[in-house]
C-alpha cells in the first residue's frame, strides 16, 4: 500500500512539487556517484524491485516489503537513485502506483531511506569492524524499521490532504505493517552485521 | 347390475374431472437477475483478495453516474448487489487503505468476465515473472549506462590531474 496510484486525487501542487525535489535529490546523489558504487548500487535496486512482489497477508489488507531502510542503510545518499529506478520499473512493469506519482512515491519512500542512512550513520559513526559489528547490527535494525514507518507517515500526511483522518489512517497503515516493519528490521540489522563481520568496507563512507 | 355399471361410469367421469382439474395448475417461469457479483483482490504476486475493502457501485444511466450502492467486501473479497431496472451499466469502485481499483460492469455487452477469463485474469495476477525478468535486464543495462557515464568522469579527472 505505499505507493499512491495514479486515481488518488492529491493536489496537483503537490505532485509537482515532489518531482521537482525528486529530481533534484537525484541529481545531486547521481554526481556523487563514483564507478565502483555502480555494482552495489544495481544489486539492491534489483533487491528492492523485487521485494515489493513479496506479500504478507496479515489481517484485512495484504502489504508487501519496502526495504527503502535497508537501501539507506547500504547505498547512504544513492539509496534516492536505487528507490527512483525501482519504482519507475515497478510502475511499468508491474503497475504499482502510477506514471505522474512516482515523484511522490519516491519522497515517500526515499527521504525516509536517507533518515535511515542519517540514523546509522550518527549511530555507528560509520566506524565498522569486525568488533563493532553488534552496534551496527543494532542502528541497522532501527534504520531498518523506521525507513518503512517514516515512509508510511509521509503516506498518511499525503492522505490527510483528501479527506483522511490522520490518526486513524496512521494507525491503520502502520499496524497492518507492522509484520513487515518487523522482518525488515531484522532482516537489515542481520545482514549489516554480517557485512560489518565479513567485508565491513562495504560501509565506507561515500 | 345396470344400476351398478352407470355408477363406474359416472365414477370414473368423475375422476377424469378431477385429474383435468389437477394439471389445469399454472406454470410460472419468470425471469431475473438477482445479483451481480464483484470480486477485488490484489495483483503481484498471490492474486489475494482484498478483504473489507470499501465498494462503491454507481449506476450509469445515458452516460450519466450516480452512487447506486456501498457496502463492504468479505472475507474472499466478494461484494454482491441487486442490479436496478432498467440500468445495465454499473461502475464498481473498490478501495481499501489507499489501494485502489475500478472495473465497469456492462450486463448488456456480455454481463463481465466468464470463468475460463477470470481464471486467466487470476493467473495473470500471480507472479509476474516476466515482469521481474525484465526488469532485472533493465536494472543490468541500466547499471552499463551507469559505469560508462561514471568512468568517463574517472577519466577526465584523471586527464586533469
Amino acid at each position: 500500500m505505499v505507493h499512491i496510484s495514479d486515481g488518488v486525487p492529491l493536489d496537483p501542487l503537490l505532485i509537482m512539487g515532489s518531482w521537482v525535489v525528486t529530481v533534484a535529490i537525484l541529481l545531486y546523489a547521481l554526481s556523487k556517484m563514483k564507478t565502483e558504487d555502480v555494482p552495489k548500487l544495481s544489486v539492491i535496486t534489483a533487491a528492492v524491485f523485487v521485494a515489493s512482489l513479496i506479500h504478507i497477508q496479515f489481517g484485512p489488507t495484504s502489504v508487501h516489503f519496502v526495504l527503502n531502510g535497508f537501501a539507506g542503510v547500504m547505498l547512504g545518499i544513492l539509496a534516492f537513485p536505487c528507490i527512483f529506478v525501482a519504482l519507475v520499473l515497478q510502475c511499468f512493469l508491474f503497475s504499482f502506483g502510477g506514471v505522474t506519482m512516482i515523484g511522490i512515491n519516491t519522497i515517500n519512500m526515499g527521504v525516509p531511506a536517507l533518515i535511515a542512512y542519517l540514523i546509522f550513520k550518527t549511530g555507528t559513526g560509520l566506524d565498522i569492524r569486525p568488533e563493532t559489528r553488534k552496534r551496527a547490527s543494532l542502528f541497522a535494525a532501527i534504520a531498518g524499521g523506521l525507513g518503512v514507518v517514516l515512509a508510511l507517515l509521509f503516506l498518511a500526511t499525503e492522505l490527510i490532504t483528501i479527506g483522511d483522518v490522520f490518526l486513524e489512517t496512521t494507525i491503520a497503515v502502520v499496524t497492518a505493517h507492522l509484520p513487515i516493519i518487523a522482518i525488515e528490521a531484522i532482516f537489515t540489522g542481520v545482514l549489516a552485521g554480517f557485512i560489518a563481520a565479513v567485508k565491513p568496507e562495504m560501509f565506507e563512507k561515500k | 347390475m345396470k344400476t351398478i355399471r352407470i355408477l363406474i361410469v359416472i365414477a370414473l367421469l368423475l375422476i377424469l374431472c378431477m385429474t383435468s382439474i389437477a394439471s389445469a395448475h399454472r406454470v410460472i417461469v419468470q425471469g431475473q437477475v438477482s445479483e451481480i457479483q464483484i470480486k477485488a483482490y490484489y495483483g503481484g504476486g498471490g492474486a489475494d483478495p482484498m478483504v473489507d475493502a470499501d465498494v462503491e457501485i454507481y449506476a450509469i444511466r445515458d452516460g450519466q453516474e450516480e452512487l447506486y450502492k456501498t457496502g463492504k467486501t468479505d472475507d474472499a473479497g466478494m461484494y454482491y448487489f441487486q442490479p436496478l431496472i432498467g440500468v445495465s451499466e454499473y461502475r464498481a469502485a473498490v478501495e481499501a487503505t489507499g489501494h485502489s481499483g475500478e472495473e465497469t460492469v456492462n450486463l448488456a455487452e456480455g454481463a463481465g468476465l466468464t470463468e475460463s477469463e477470470q481464471a486467466e485474469a487470476e493467473k495473470e495476477a500471480g507472479l509476474p515473472v516476466a515482469g521481474i525478468i525484465t526488469g532485472l535486464g533493465y536494472l543490468a543495462g541500466l547499471a552499463g549506462i551507469a559505469m560508462l557515464i561514471t568512468a568517463r568522469k574517472m577519466k577526465k579527472e584523471y586527464e586533469n590531474k
